[in-house]
C-alpha cells in the first residue's frame, strides 16, 4: 500500500480557538480513506490541510506531506504548498456545481489545467472519459450553465481529473442526491479508486462511508475519536398503527407548473391517510413528491382534483380557516428560510401553540422547549437565532413547531435529511407517538428503506404518476415496478446483503454530535 | 447566444419606436411655438396664423407625427424653422466636437478604472484601496465647474500652458484643446467605473468558481485575468454604457465653460428658439445613441458571461 499523503498532529488554531487538535491520517493509493464526523467535527480543515490552506487567522501546525512535498510543518503553511494544489491533491467542494466558471467555457479550463500540469499529455480527454461527459467538440463549447446540475457535478469531476492528482478529495460528495444517484456516486467512487487514486472522503452519510472506506477516522470537535464507524442502528420501526376513519382524502390530484394545467408534474394521484395511520411516498428528485406535500398543505394552487378533510372540502391555503390550518401542518425540506433570522428559534417554535391553539405565552414557551428537548435540541441551543443552530437541529425546530399546533394531519417532506441515526430515531419516536394519539402521518422520502419502515402503506412516485403502492412491508419484499426494484437496492447501500440482519436495538444516546452550531 | 442577440436586437427596435413618439410627444409640450417666437413683435395675430399654417404646426400631432417620422425613415431631419437650413447639417456639427470628446474621455477612462478597479478589489479595505477611494470619491463630489475654473486658472491663466476655450481653435491642428475638457470629465466618470469594477472584483473574488479554480493550481496572474476579470467587468461595461450616454449627451457645464461647439449647446439653443425638428432630431440622435450603447453593453456583457442573460 503506498501512502500517497501523510497527516501528523496536524492542529490548527484561530487565536484560542482549536479547531482541529492533534489530527493524523493517512491516505492510501487506490484506496478510500473516510473522515467521518458532524458538521463542525473539523473534516474540512484537516481535508483542506493537505492542500496548504486555511482560513483566515487560522494557524496550522504540526506535518503534513503530500506526494514528496511536505505542505504544512511545524511553522505552519510551506512554500511548497502552492505547487501540490491540483497536481498532487484536487479538492472537490460539496456542490461542486456551483464551483464552475459562468463565464469560461468547459473545455477552456480543462485545457488549462491539463497545459498547467500535464503540457503535452492529453490528460484532459482521458479525465472527461472517466467523468462520463460527452468529449465531443459541441460539449466542450458549452458554458456550465448549458449542463444540467447532475452534467454540471461531472464537469467538476472532469476538472479534478484532469490534474491527475494523486490524492482526490471529495467534501460530502452525497449530500443532496437521491438513494439510487447515491448508489451509482458510490459505484463511481470504487471505480476510480480501482484506476489508482487516493480517495480521501469526507461524509456524515455512514452508509456510503460503510460501503466505500478501507480507512475510517472518526472526527468529533477537532478531535479523532475512533476508527470503527459508530454501530448502525436498527431501522427506526413504525410503532403500533390503529386505523381510524378516513382524515385527509385526496382524489384525481393533478397539478402543474404553469397556469391552465400547461407543464404538468403530477397526475391523478388518489391518496388517503386514516387517523392513527401514516402513509410514505417515495421517489427519485423531480418525481414529484414535494409538489404532492404541497398540494396537500393547500401551497401549490395551479391543481385539480378532490381534498376533503373529515369529509369536507379543504379548499387552498389562503382560504382555510384558523382550524384547519392547525388541523393540517407540513414541515417542509428547505427550512432554514421559514424561520425569522432575528428571534430566537423557541419563540418561533412556540408561536404556533398561541395563534392557532390559543395558549398563554409562557405555556406556549414550556410546550416547546419540552418538544425539541424530546427531539435533541436542549433549550440552550434554542434560544438562539436560527442562523447559530445546525441544519439539523433546525429541521428538528421545524418539526416541533408543526407539532405545537396539535395537527390532525402531519406531512413531513424529508425531514430526516441533515439528520444522523440518533436524531433520525427521536423524530421517529415522536411521531409514533402522535400517530398513537390518532395523528395522520404523511412521511415522504427518497430513501424507500427509512420510509418503508416507519410507514404502514406506500406510494411510489415516478415522473408525476404513482407507479406503485401498497402495504410498506410487501414493497420492500416484493417490489414489482422496476423504480421501486432500484430503489430497494439502493436502499441497502452499506448495509448487509439482504435481509437486513436484525440487531438487538443498542441504547442509543440521546447525546447527538450534530448539535453544535454550525460556526 | 445567437438567440439572445436576436432578441436583444428585435428588443431595441421596438425601443426604438416608442422612443421616437416619446421624442415627438415630449417636444411637442413645450410651450410655444417658433411662430409665436419669431415674430410675435412684428407680426398681427392673424399674419402668425398664416405663418403657423405655412410651417404645418396647425395639423393634428397624429399627423405631424406621421410625416415626421416618415421623413426620419428616409434620412431626412427636416429643415431648421429658425436658421432654414436642413437640420442634418446642424447635427453633424454640433456632434463632431462632442464625439471627440466623448471618445478621448473614455479611451483613458477605460483602463484607467478598469485599472483601478482590480487593484482596489484585489486589496479590499486595504490601504492602497482606502486611499483609491478616497481620491476618485473626493473628485466625483467636487462639481464640474469648479474644477473647471481651478484648472483654467492654474493652466491656462496662470502657467499660460494651456488654450482656455476653443474659440478661434481647431481640433485638427491642436489636439491640446482637449487636454483641459477631459480632465474636468475624468473625475466623475473614473470614480463611478473604478467603484463598479471594484465591486465586481471583490464579489467574484468571493465565488465559488473562483477558490475551486485556485484549489486546482491556477497561478495568481492567470486566474485574475482569465478567470476573475471578464466576471468582473460586468457591472463595468453597464455602467460605461451610461458613462457613454452622458458623455454623448454633451455635459453642458463642460461645454460652456470651454466655449464647445457641442451637442449641449446645440441642443439649449434648439429649445431656447423653440426650433422643434431641431430639438426632435437632437433627442432622437441622442436617444439613438443611448440605446445603441446599451445594446452593445447587454450583448458585450452576455458574450463575457453568458448566464447573465439568463438572469434577466
Amino acid at each position: 500500500m503506498t501512502i500517497v499523503a501523510q497527516v501528523r498532529r496536524l492542529s490548527a488554531t484561530a487565536g484560542h480557538a482549536v479547531l482541529v487538535d492533534n489530527v493524523s491520517f493517512d491516505v492510501y493509493a487506490g484506496q478510500v480513506t473516510a473522515l467521518v464526523g458532524a458538521s463542525g467535527s473539523g473534516k474540512t480543515t484537516s481535508a483542506l490541510a493537505l492542500l496548504g490552506e486555511c482560513g483566515n487567522g487560522v494557524q496550522l501546525t504540526g506535518e503534513v506531506v503530500v506526494g514528496d512535498t511536505t505542505v504544512v510543518d511545524s511553522n505552519g503553511v510551506t512554500a511548497a504548498a502552492a505547487a501540490v494544489r491540483g497536481r498532487v491533491v484536487a479538492y472537490m467542494p460539496q456542490h461542486p456545481g456551483s464551483a464552475l466558471n459562468p463565464a469560461r467555457r468547459v473545455g477552456a479550463t480543462l485545457k488549462e489545467l491539463e497545459r498547467l500540469h500535464h503540457p503535452g499529455e492529453s490528460v484532459a480527454q482521458e479525465a472527461i472519459r472517466a467523468a462520463q461527459l460527452p468529449g465531443d467538440r459541441d460539449t466542450l463549447r458549452r458554458f456550465p450553465h448549458e449542463f444540467s446540475g447532475g452534467q454540471r457535478q461531472r464537469v467538476a469531476l472532469a476538472q479534478a481529473l484532469t490534474c491527475r492528482p494523486e490524492v482526490l478529495v471529495l467534501d460530502e460528495p452525497s449530500t443532496g442526491l437521491d438513494s439510487v444517484t447515491r448508489l451509482q456516486l458510490a459505484n463511481e467512487l470504487k471505480d476510480l479508486a480501482g484506476q489508482g487514486f487516493g480517495i480521501l472522503l469526507l461524509s456524515h452519510d455512514l452508509d456510503l462511508v460503510r460501503e466505500l472506506a478501507s480507512h475510517i477516522v472518526v472526527l468529533n470537535a477537532g478531535r479523532v475519536i475512533g476508527d470503527v464507524l459508530p454501530l448502525s442502528i436498527d431501522p427506526p420501526k413504525p410503532g403500533p398503527s390503529t386505523p381510524g376513519k378516513p382524515l385527509l382524502q385526496a382524489t384525481k390530484l393533478s397539478a402543474s407548473v404553469r397556469p391552465r394545467g400547461r407543464t404538468p408534474i403530477l397526475y391523478d394521484v388518489d391518496l388517503t391517510v386514516r387517523s392513527g395511520a401514516s402513509v410514505g411516498v417515495v421517489g427519485r428528485s423531480g418525481s414529484g413528491k414535494t409538489t404532492l406535500a404541497r398540494c396537500l398543505a393547500g401551497l401549490h394552487e395551479r391543481s385539480t382534483g378532490n381534498l376533503l378533510l373529515d369529509g369536507a372540502p379543504l379548499p387552498v391555503l389562503r382560504k382555510r380557516t384558523r382550524e384547519q390550518n392547525r388541523r393540517v401542518q407540513y414541515v417542509w425540506q428547505e427550512v432554514r428560510g421559514s424561520f425569522d433570522e432575528r428571534r430566537a428559534v423557541d419563540q418561533q417554535v412556540a408561536r404556533t401553540a398561541q395563534r392557532l391553539r390559543g395558549l398563554a405565552a409562557e405555556q406556549a414557551r414550556a410546550e416547546a422547549v419540552a418538544t425539541l428537548a424530546r427531539l435533541g435540541v436542549s433549550a440552550m441551543t434554542a434560544a438562539r437565532p436560527p442562523s447559530r443552530l445546525s441544519g439539523g437541529e433546525l429541521q428538528r425546530a421545524a418539526l416541533a413547531r408543526a407539532v405545537l399546533a396539535e395537527p390532525d394531519v402531519l406531512i413531513c417532506d424529508e425531514i430526516t435529511t441533515a439528520l444522523d441515526d440518533d436524531g433520525t430515531a427521536l423524530v421517529v419516536d415522536l411521531l409514533n407517538e402522535l400517530k398513537a394519539r390518532g395523528t395522520a402521518l404523511v412521511w415522504i422520502g427518497h430513501d424507500l428503506g427509512l420510509v418503508a419502515s416507519v410507514t404502514d402503506h406506500v406510494l411510489v412516485l415516478d415522473a408525476g404518476r404513482v407507479v406503485e403502492e401498497g402495504p410498506s412491508a410487501r414493497v420492500m419484499t416484493e417490489p414489482r415496478h422496476e423504480l421501486t426494484q432500484r430503489l430497494v437496492r439502493a436502499a441497502r447501500l452499506g448495509r448487509e446483503p439482504e435481509p437486513p440482519p436484525k440487531l438487538p436495538t443498542p441504547p442509543f444516546d440521546t447525546a447527538d454530535p450534530r448539535s453544535e452550531p454550525r460556526r | 447566444m445567437r438567440s439572445y442577440a436576436a432578441g436583444r436586437a428585435a428588443l431595441a427596435v421596438v425601443q426604438l419606436a416608442v422612443l421616437s413618439v416619446l421624442v415627438f410627444a415630449l417636444t411637442s409640450l413645450l410651450p410655444g411655438d417658433a411662430a409665436d417666437l419669431r415674430f410675435t413683435e412684428t407680426l398681427s395675430p392673424e399674419q402668425v396664423e398664416r405663418l403657423r399654417e405655412q410651417l404645418g404646426l396647425d395639423q393634428p400631432a397624429a399627423e405631424r407625427f406621421g410625416h415626421w417620422f416618415g421623413q426620419v425613415l428616409t434620412g431626412d431631419l427636416g429643415t431648421s424653422l429658425i436658421s432654414g437650413g436642413p437640420v442634418v447639417d446642424i447635427v453633424r456639427d454640433s456632434v463632431g466636437a462632442t464625439l471627440v470628446l466623448t471618445i478621448a474621455t473614455l479611451a483613458i477612462v477605460v483602463p484607467l478604472a478598469v485599472a483601478l478597479g482590480i487593484l482596489m478589489g484585489t486589496r479590499e479595505n486595504g490601504r492602497l484601496d482606502r486611499t483609491i477611494t478616497s481620491i476618485t470619491l473626493a473628485l466625483s463630489a467636487i462639481p464640474d465647474f469648479v474644477i473647471a475654473v481651478v484648472l483654467v486658472a492654474v493652466f491656462s491663466l496662470k502657467l499660460g500652458w494651456l488654450p482656455a476655450t476653443w474659440i478661434g481653435g481647431d481640433l485638427l491642428t491642436s489636439p491640446v484643446l482637449l487636454v483641459l475638457p477631459v480632465a474636468v470629465l475624468l473625475g466623475r466618470t473614473v470614480c463611478l467605473l473604478s467603484r463598479q469594477v471594484r465591486a465586481g472584483t471583490i464579489n467574484t473574488l468571493n465565488a465559488d468558481y473562483i477558490t475551486q479554480a485556485r484549489r486546482l493550481g491556477v497561478p495568481r496572474r492567470r486566474l485574475l485575468f482569465r478567470h476573475v476579470l471578464p466576471n468582473a467587468a460586468v457591472p463595468g461595461v453597464q455602467e460605461l454604457a451610461r458613462t457613454g450616454d452622458t458623455l454623448l449627451g454633451g455635459v453642458l457645464v463642460v461645454e460652456a465653460i470651454f466655449a464647445i461647439p457641442g451637442f449641449a449647446t446645440a441642443l439649449v439653443d434648439a429649445v431656447e428658439t423653440r426650433d422643434l425638428p431641431v430639438v426632435q432630431a437632437l433627442t432622437l440622435v441622442l436617444a439613438v445613441a443611448a440605446l445603441l450603447l446599451n445594446l452593445l453593453a447587454d450583448l458585450t456583457c452576455n458574450r463575457l458571461v453568458p448566464r447573465s442573460a439568463l438572469l434577466k
